[in-house]
Formats: C-alpha cells, sequence, structure tokens
C-alpha cells in the first residue's frame, strides 16, 4: 500500500438506450473510511463501480482513483482492490490458481497468494474447484482477490449478499480493519441495515445520481425527527394532540405516530385530559429509516404493494 | 505486458480442458491422417500423398479453434473477463498476450502432430522442399486458424456461437466453390476463402494447377487472422466490459 | 395437459424468449437463402437471342432426353426387320486422343421418324458394355459381353421388336424385346452410330476436384446389311452432330460417324446444366447455425444452474430431454422447410434467368428435397442437442455436431478420392446430405456419378436414415446420461 487512493467520482454520465443508468453521479471516496453506497435496485451503483474500474465507460464525466484513471494504472490491483461479481470465474480452475493468474498480472508471486488465502480463511480448500464453491465461499475468495495487491482502495458490489451471519460479521470486521489501517473502502448494498455499525460515511444513490452524501452520525440524525407513536383506542386523542399543534397519523387500529411534540409533553397532555393510553414511545430512527426516507421519490422498481 | 503474458499463461495452464484438447489436436491430426493415409494403397493416395497424409488438419483446425475460442470466449460466459480487464485495463495488451500464449502452445502441438502425421502416410522422405514446406506450412496454418478463432471470439464473445462462426466461415468458401458450376468463380472463391487458401501450403504437386500459390495461400490466411484480431481488438476497446 | 406437453410447452416458452437463438433461427434461414439465390452461377442458356434457349426433347415417358446420332435410314411399313455385321468401332476424342467411350454406340434401331424424342427401339454394340438392347431412352438391357465384329438383327413385329446378336451370322441369341404401343406402322429402320460426352476427373486431391469433359467420336463400319440398298443419311440432333457427323456408302459398307447419344437426359459432367439440389448449397451454413442453437439449448442450462430449476419444474429428465428435442425439432424444420422452400422455388428461377439450365425435377422429387432439407436439419439439431447434454460444454458439442456431420461432406467434395469419398458418404452422418439429390442415376449413360456432381452413393432417405442413428444413439446415450448425473 503506497498510493493516496482518494477515489473522485465526478458528474458521471451514462445512457443505455432508453434508460439513464447515471445521471450527474458525484462522489468522493476518501481514505481512512469505509464509504456505504446504497441505493436501491438499478440506482446506479454497480453501474458506476464499473467505470471506476474502467470496465464501462462514461458518456460523460469523470472517475479517477488517486487523480488518475483507472485505465493508465501499471498495476491496478495494487491501487485498487475490487470484487464485481463472486460468480465471475471460471469453475474448473482452482481457487488457488484463480488468485494466481491474477497475482501474476500484476507481477506478484504465489507467496502473497497464500497470504490472502489465510485472511480469507480458504486456505483449507485452496485446491478445490472453485465451481463447487458455495456462495458465501464465492464471495470470500472475491475478497481474497481484492485484497491481493494490497491496495490502498477496496471496492466490493454487495459483499454481503450470499453469506451466512459469521460471514456478514467477518465481512464487517475486515471492511473496519481495512480503513483502520487508512485504505479507502467502497461497498454497495441495497440494504442500509447492512453497513450499520460498518460505514462512516454514506452515500445514497438514485435514478442515477446521489441523493444524499453525508457521514452515518448526520443521517441518523437528522431521520429521528422526534417521532413518538402513542397506543391507544381512545377516540379524542388524535384532536387533543393536534391542538396542541402536532402532526397526527393514525398507523394502525390502536396506533397514532406523532410528530412535533417530545414523548414527555404527549404524556402529558393526555394526562391532563384524561385520555386513556398504554403507551407512549419515542422513536430511535435507524440508517434504514433515513434511507427510505430519503429514496422515497428515487425508487425505480417499488413494488406495488409497499 | 510481461505480466500480462505471466498472467494468461498461468490462466492457460490452471483449467484442464488445455490440455486434453491440445492432447486432442495432435492425436486427431495424427489419427486421421494415418486413417486416410491406410485407406488408400500405397502409390495410389491420389495426386499428392503428402497432402492426403495431413488430412488430419482438419481435425486438428476445429480443436485449435476451441481452444482458441474458449481462451476468450470462456471469460465472458462466466463474467471473468471484467476481473481479468479490472486486472489489467490496457485491453489490446490482454488480447495480445492471449494471442501470444496461444501461439506458445499451439505451435508445439503442432510441431509434433504434423510430423507424426507425414510419418504415418506414404509421403517421400520429410527433407524434400515441398515436403517440408507443407510440414512447415501446416504448423503456421494451425496458428494461424488459432488466431483467426481467438479474434472472431473477441468480436462475438459468446464462446459457442463464436466457434459456430469460425467453423462457418472456414467451411463456406470450400463448399460453395465446390457447388459452382464455373470454374472462375470455384477458383475466386477458393483464392480468398481462409481455409481453402491457406491449405495450398500442404501441396507438394501440382502447383500450377493452384488457385493460389503455397506460400501466398498461406498469406491470405494471415491476412484473415490479422483482420479478425484487428476487429477483436477494436471491438474489445470500443466496447464495455 | 399431461406432463409431457407441459415440459414441451415451457421449453418452447424459453426457446421464443431468448432472442439469440431466434436471431440465429432466423439468420440460418437467411443464410440459406441468400446462399442459394446469389448470383454463383452463369450460363448461356437464352442469352444469345432467339434459338439459343436450351430446350432439351421430351422422350414418350415425358421425360427429357438426349437424343443425337447418325442415322443410316430407310422406311418400313408394317412388319420387318433390318440385319447388319458390325465390322469396326474407332473413337476418338476432341483432344485428338484415340479412345473409345465406354458408353459409345452403334447398331440398328427402329424409330417414329427422325425427329428427336421420339420413340425407338435399338439393338447395338457399346465401346464397354457389351451388347445392348435400348428402347424409348430409359430402358436398358444387357446382351453378351462382347464387341465388334459381331452381328445383329432388329425385328419389328406388330408392336414388339425384338433385338438379337450373332457371333456369326448363322447362330442367333435374343438380347430382349420392347413393346411399342404408339409406334405407327410406318417407321425409319436402320443404322445408327453416337459417342457420349466423356468425363475423366483431372485433378482430385488439390483443393476441389474437378472434372474435365469433352466431346467424343465414334466412327462404325457396318457391312453386309440387309435390306441392301434404299438408305439416307440424317444427322439427328445437337448441332455438334450436325457438325461432325457423318454417313457414306460405298458399295456394301456403310461408314457413320456420329456424337451425343440416345437416352435420358443427365445433370453433371457429361449432361448440360444443374439440378435443384444446386440451390441447397446454403444449407450447411444454417446446419451450423441450428446446430448451435440446438446445443445452446442443452448447455445453456448448466452455465448458472438452471438445469436445477428446470429439473425441479419437471422431474422426470428423459421428459425434459424429450420436450427439448421435440421443440427444436419442429422449430428447426419449420425453419428448414421454408428456407428450402424458397430456395428450390426462387432458386430455380434465378438460375434460369442466369441462363443456367436446371433439369426439371418431379413435383415429389421437390417435395422430399423440401422436406428433406428440413428433416436433416432438425435432426442435426437435436443431434447438437444430445452432444451439448452429453459434453455441457457448448464449445465443445458445436465444433463436435459440425465435424461430424459437415467436415465429412466437405472432405469429400473438395479432398477425398472419389472411392473413399463414397465410403464416407456410406458410414458417417453426412450420408443425410443423400436427401437433397435430385439428380436421377442411369447406369446406361455415360457420366460421373460422383458426390460433387449431386450423385450420393445411397438412397435418399436410407442416407438420411444414418443421420438420424448416430442422432437417436447419441440421444439415448443423453437420456441415460441425464438420468445418472447429478444436476
Amino acid at each position: 500500500m503506497t498510493t493516496d487512493a482518494t477515489i473522485e467520482v465526478r458528474g458521471l454520465r451514462k445512457r443505455y438506450g432508453p434508460h439513464l443508468a447515471l445521471d450527474g453521479m458525484t462522489f468522493t471516496v476518501r481514505p481512512g473510511q469505509v464509504t456505504g453506497f446504497v441505493g436501491p435496485n438499478g440506482a446506479g451503483k454497480s453501474t458506476t463501480m464499473r467505470v471506476i474500474l474502467g470496465l464501462d465507460r462514461a458518456d460523460g464525466g469523470s472517475a479517477l482513483v488517486g487523480g488518475r484513471p483507472y485505465r493508465s494504472l501499471t498495476h491496478p490491483l495494487r491501487v485498487v482492490g475490487s470484487l464485481l461479481d463472486a460468480g465471475a470465474l471460471q469453475p474448473s480452475r482452482t481457487a488457488r490458481n484463480h488468485l494466481l493468474w491474477l497475482a501474476h498480472s500484476q507481477g506478484l508471486g504465489a507467496a502473497r497468494v497464500d497470504e490472502v488465502l489465510d485472511i480469507v480463511g480458504l486456505a483449507s480448500v485452496a485446491r478445490r474447484r472453485a465451481g463447487g464453491f458455495s456462495l458465501g465461499m464465492r464471495q470470500r475468495l472475491g475478497i481474497a482477490a481484492a485484497l491481493l495487491g494490497d491496495p490502498a482502495a477496496v471496492l466490493l458490489d454487495e459483499p454481503f449478499n450470499g453469506m451466512d451471519p459469521e460471514g456478514i460479521i467477518w465481512t464487517r470486521g475486515v471492511l473496519r480493519s481495512l480503513a483502520a489501517e487508512g485504505r479507502a473502502v467502497l461497498v454497495s448494498s441495497h440494504l442500509m441495515g447492512e453497513l450499520q455499525g460498518t460505514a462512516d460515511h454514506v452515500v445514497i444513490a438514485g435514478r442515477g445520481r446521489v441523493v444524499a452524501d453525508a457521514t452515518v452520525a448526520d443521517l441518523l440524525a437528522a431521520a429521528a425527527g422526534g417521532r413518538v407513536t402513542v397506543r391507544t383506542t381512545a377516540p379524542g386523542a388524535g384532536a387533543v394532540l393536534a391542538e396542541a399543534g402536532a402532526t397526527v397519523t393514525p398507523a394502525g387500529p390502536d396506533a397514532l405516530t406523532v410528530s412535533g411534540l417530545a414523548a414527555e409533553e404527549v404524556t402529558g397532555l393526555l394526562g391532563a385530559r384524561r385520555v386513556p393510553f398504554s403507551e407512549v414511545s419515542a422513536h430511535r430512527a435507524t440508517l434504514e429509516d433515513a434511507y427510505l426516507e430519503l429514496t422515497r421519490d428515487a425508487v425505480d422498481f417499488r413494488g406495488a404493494a409497499s | 505486458m510481461r505480466y500480462a503474458l505471466r498472467a494468461e499463461w498461468t490462466k492457460l495452464w490452471t483449467v484442464p480442458g488445455t490440455a486434453w484438447l491440445l492432447l486432442g489436436a495432435v492425436v486427431g491430426t495424427a489419427g486421421l491422417g494415418a486413417l486416410a493415409a491406410a485407406a488408400c494403397s500405397p502409390g495410389e493416395c491420389g495426386a499428392d500423398p503428402t497432402r492426403t497424409s495431413l488430412t488430419g488438419i482438419h481435425i486438428g483446425q476445429s480443436v485449435v479453434a476451441i481452444l482458441a475460442v474458449l481462451a476468450i470466449g470462456g471469460e465472458y460466459a462466466t463474467g471473468m473477463m471484467r476481473v481479468t480487464l479490472a486486472a489489467i485495463p490496457r485491453r489490446p495488451a490482454v488480447l495480445a498476450a492471449k494471442a501470444a500464449v496461444l501461439a506458445a502452445v499451439v505451435v508445439p502441438a503442432a510441431a509434433v502432430a504434423v510430423p507424426a502425421s507425414l510419418l504415418s502416410g506414404d509421403t517421400p522422405s520429410l527433407s524434400g522442399g515441398p515436403v517440408l514446406r507443407a510440414a512447415l506450412g501446416s504448423v503456421l496454418y494451425l496458428l494461424l486458424v488459432a488466431l483467426l478463432a481467438l479474434g472472431v471470439a473477441t468480436v462475438v464473445r459468446h464462446p459457442a456461437a463464436a466457434i459456430g462462426c469460425v467453423l462457418g466461415l472456414l467451411y463456406l468458401f470450400p463448399i460453395v466453390a465446390a457447388a459452382m458450376a464455373d470454374p472462375d468463380w470455384q477458383r475466386r472463391l477458393e483464392k480468398v476463402g481462409p481455409m481453402s487458401a491457406g491449405q495450398s501450403i500442404q501441396a507438394t504437386t501440382g502447383l500450377d494447377g493452384l488457385p493460389v500459390g503455397p506460400w501466398a495461400g498461406l498469406g491470405v490466411l494471415a491476412l484473415w487472422a490479422a483482420g479478425a484480431l484487428l476487429a477483436g481488438a477494436l471491438a474489445l476497446q470500443a466496447r464495455d466490459a | 395437459m399431461n406432463g409431457f406437453l407441459l415440459a414441451v410447452r415451457a421449453e418452447w416458452t424459453k426457446f421464443r424468449t431468448v432472442p439469440g437463438w431466434v436471431i440465429a433461427t432466423a439468420l440460418a434461414a437467411v443464410a440459406m437463402v441468400g446462399l442459394g439465390l446469389g448470383p454463383s452461377m452463369q450460363g448461356s442458356c437464352g442469352r444469345h437471342g432467339p434459338g439459343s434457349e436450351c430446350a432439351m426433347p421430351v422422350g414418350p415417358g415425358g421425360e427429357e432426353v438426349t437424343d443425337a446420332f447418325t442415322f443410316a435410314h430407310r422406311p418400313l411399313t408394317g412388319d420387318g426387320s433390318v440385319t447388319a455385321h458390325v465390322a469396326s468401332m474407332t473413337g476418338q476424342l476432341s483432344d485428338d486422343r484415340a479412345l473409345l467411350t465406354p458408353w459409345a454406340k452403334a447398331g440398328l434401331i427402329v424409330k417414329d421418324g427422325t425427329r428427336p424424342g421420339s420413340s425407338y427401339a435399338a439393338v447395338m454394340l457399346t465401346g464397354a458394355h457389351g451388347v445392348r438392347m435400348q428402347y424409348d431412352y430409359t430402358h436398358d438391357r444387357a446382351g453378351s459381353p462382347g464387341t465388334a465384329p459381331r452381328w445383329l438383327r432388329l425385328t419389328r413385329s406388330g408392336d414388339t421388336v425384338t433385338g438379337a446378336e450373332s457371333v456369326d451370322g448363322a447362330q442367333w441369341t435374343d438380347v430382349g424385346s420392347a413393346r411399342l404401343p404408339d409406334l405407327p406402322s410406318t417407321v425409319e429402320i436402320g443404322l445408327f452410330a453416337t459417342s457420349p460426352q466423356y468425363a475423366e476427373i483431372t485433378s482430385e486431391s488439390i483443393g476441389t476436384m474437378s472434372a474435365a469433359t469433352q466431346r467424343s467420336l465414334l466412327t462404325a463400319a457396318f457391312d453386309k446389311v440387309t435390306p441392301a440398298d434404299g438408305w439416307t443419311g440424317t444427322l439427328v440432333g445437337e448441332p455438334t452432330n450436325r457438325d461432325r457427323g457423318g454417313y457414306q456408302q460405298d458399295g456394301d459398307r456403310h461408314i457413320l460417324t456420329g456424337t451425343g447419344d440416345i437416352g435420358p437426359a443427365v445433370a453433371g459432367a457429361t449432361g448440360l446444366g444443374t439440378t435443384v439440389t444446386q440451390t441447397l448449397v446454403g444449407t450447411f451454413a444454417a446446419l451450423i447455425g441450428m446446430v448451435v442453437v440446438g446445443t445452446l439449448m442443452a448447455t445453456g442450462e448448466y452455465r448458472r444452474g438452471l438445469i436445477r430449476t428446470t429439473l425441479a419444474a419437471t422431474p422426470g429428465r428423459g421428459r425434459v430431454l424429450a420436450a427439448k428435442a421435440v421443440v427444436v425439432a419442429a422449430v428447426t424444420f419449420v425453419t428448414g422447410v421454408a428456407a428450402a422452400a424458397a430456395v428450390v422455388t426462387l432458386g430455380q428461377r434465378v438460375l434460369r434467368s442466369n441462363g443456367v439450365y436446371v433439369h426439371p425435377a418431379s413435383t415429389t422429387t421437390e417435395l422430399r428435397v423440401i422436406a428433406g432439407t428440413g428433416a436433416l436439419l432438425a435432426v442435426a439439431a437435436v443431434l447438437a442437442l444430445a452432444l451439448g447434454t452429453l459434453l455441457r460444454r457448448g464449445t465443445t458439442a458445436v465444433t463436435a455436431a459440425v465435424v461430424t456431420i459437415v467436415l465429412p461432406y466437405m472432405l469429400v467434395l473438395t479432398a477425398l478420392p472419389v472411392d473413399a469419398g463414397r465410403w464416407v458418404l456410406r458410414v458417417t452422418p453426412a450420408a443425410a446430405f443423400a436427401v437433397q439429390q435430385s439428380a436421377k442415376q442411369y447406369d446406361q449413360v455415360e457420366n460421373l456419378y460422383i458426390p460433387v456432381e449431386g450423385y450420393f452413393p445411397l438412397p435418399p432417405w436410407a442416407g438420411f436414415g444414418v443421420l438420424a442413428a448416430y442422432t437417436a444413439v447419441a440421444l439415448a446415450a443423453a437420456a441415460w446420461l441425464l438420468r445418472r448425473r447429478d444436476a
């Protein structure tokens, strides 16, 4: 790991026929942080990653790694390690040989291959056909390939897909330690929850552009928004709270969601007017809430029921 | 480029198919050649016994074409091409490395298969000029077919469709020519077809009757291979991976 | 619907929803039509104004015939006979080589006038096929294997004509007799001589095999002719015979020089023009396309593990394979028949407008060629499906299918000696191309009956059966393996 590898994505545009895949995508991935790249399916996450890696050509804009286009790098895997599709390997080759040809392409030796196999815990199955691997094992092999060149930046596209809980925890640990070593880490996911506790910074994409770009702390603060849930069957409860200036929306047969009042104020008001209630609880925002809030308008493929 | 070569070399030898295909190319070439030579009694192997004992080149070229198509088509089929291009972003280097590695395995295999075919046949001694030319030319022929197939597969990407295109391209000219009654058209087609022109290098007698001379014919095939590789390189460069 | 029909329906949906397969199928048809209708051949028929049309005389059976010979004749009313001694036969090729072609003919003939194509019966000596009795162009019976000098006699009695031969003019043997009910009471009877086009293979191991054809001339001397007088010489038929033929009577000696033939018209080296098979040259291109589709229907299942979904939906594995075979065969057959029908009908027109003479094939032959081409493609696609299932690798399976079907055919056309080629077309899947044969082979007509001229060693459906047998074996092996193997 030698170079500074800030990834700078500036105004990427790309069109596939009538479909606008990227529409001015702009963000920066800084070293020493895990940047989560989140968005619904079709938001342009994978396309952006392919453009960063020089696989797809953008119609406009630029994607630079440490100030240089990826395709100009001499030993790119020593600068940026990546995992796009864990299934992208020839099934008849063994795991070790898959890493070996990659190592040879970067002027690395077999010793480094055995090192990364140890890191991802595949040393015992290194000489088995990769075609017979489970999805989780393939993800580990893909992460091994990303780590092979000891890169300053790491790009992982949906690394949690198909992993068991143990694998997810392990992957999170790997991501944290990569960032702690000062690397720039970009991890995409369509589930915000997967990134909670892992990402320092989140870029939320929708319809080919960035919807939000903030630290996790700021996002959580913004999303909480002081909402309170009241469990009550009393018919007058809504009116009482609305009089006091709150916005009240029914949330089921015996529940109301209240915003604009703190939980203590709600309890006080209802108690003073002798309105019966069984529970008053303050909302704790999750990243998921923040995400849903922000992408409400930006979802391409929302199911009809939700 | 050095690293690209090394990576492609490792890649080629770490799939079990390669060794089998090379063995198949050698056995197929020598086997069919021996069969063809055995089918005719000595002294009656057509007008050109050298050529008859090299009939196996038809099997050899098919196997070598599979090898070449899989060298790139196999990566497209699995999506591994993206991994390769992420590791080596200079795309022409990837294609050049594949071509070089392919040459490095096809030429030795052909250099075993061709003399083996000649030895099993009713051939005058290998040292004779025309026979030597046929032998050397057949080795180059197999190499050029492999490069042609590599170029086509880079353009087509889908391996099964690519091998279909390669075989179609090879067989189209001789079959259409055979159906022609007009001898001028027949010769014209044989002159430009990659297989019919390329295989004229195997002729040791009746050179005046050939539509195209031995080395010129091999040159026609070389043009086809160069054109296919160029088209492949352009497509690889222009397209998203 | 029963399970099998459901599986067929599922496979059909799978097929039509992969754009690549539909496109490949369409391209196969386009390639076949394109190569068939392309400006492949040029001829001179009808291109040099009126009179240059290639019209052939039509024989009593409605078939096209060649009828050119030198005729020394006199009328005969009612019954009667002619007897002659054929003293010598000498042949000459137009390149001045002295050679008596195997089917050079000299002998006695009774004919309904001198118009080409009219009914006849003849007894004759041939260059290499002994004494023959022939009548109405397509009928041929062998007599003794002798050559000149020899006595011949031809007798008409009512509508029966009998030919006889003799070594010494005393002991006569019947060669055969013909019933010619349409023969009028007054006919022309007499001596004739003719000699067909001579074809030889000039190169058979360098590139495409080529044949050289040239005119041959026969000079036959007759003597001791009965009746002795009243002979007129006529040069019947083609212009070449009218230029080169001749008749001289010198006392008892009659010298006839002739070129041409009396027999059914054939396509190929010694004949004129070509056949509808010519238009189907694109079949091999369509075959490669359909082989790719057939293979992918099998190997596509293995690439991303789709086979597990398929077998979860239809657990009967043999049924899955059968359903795939039915779908790919049906699609290919329909495509192949449509393309073949277009090429056979339109292709003939294109060839004719290019001045190429195309032998008219009977409707049944055309239908057989069209249906046979569709069936050939369909079975080849099923073979590819079976190979794809066996090998599970698309590239290898496509190559295996193409190499086993197309390569032998191509080697036969271009590289193999004729005998080896005939052998190959009996035992390899390429035998199936016989189903496209439309030229009729007549053993009594001098010609090169070789595959490159469109003559196959096996009868059409027998050749097709060879491919079908290979396919059946491959399909059975595929079904067996599919049942045994883990998905």
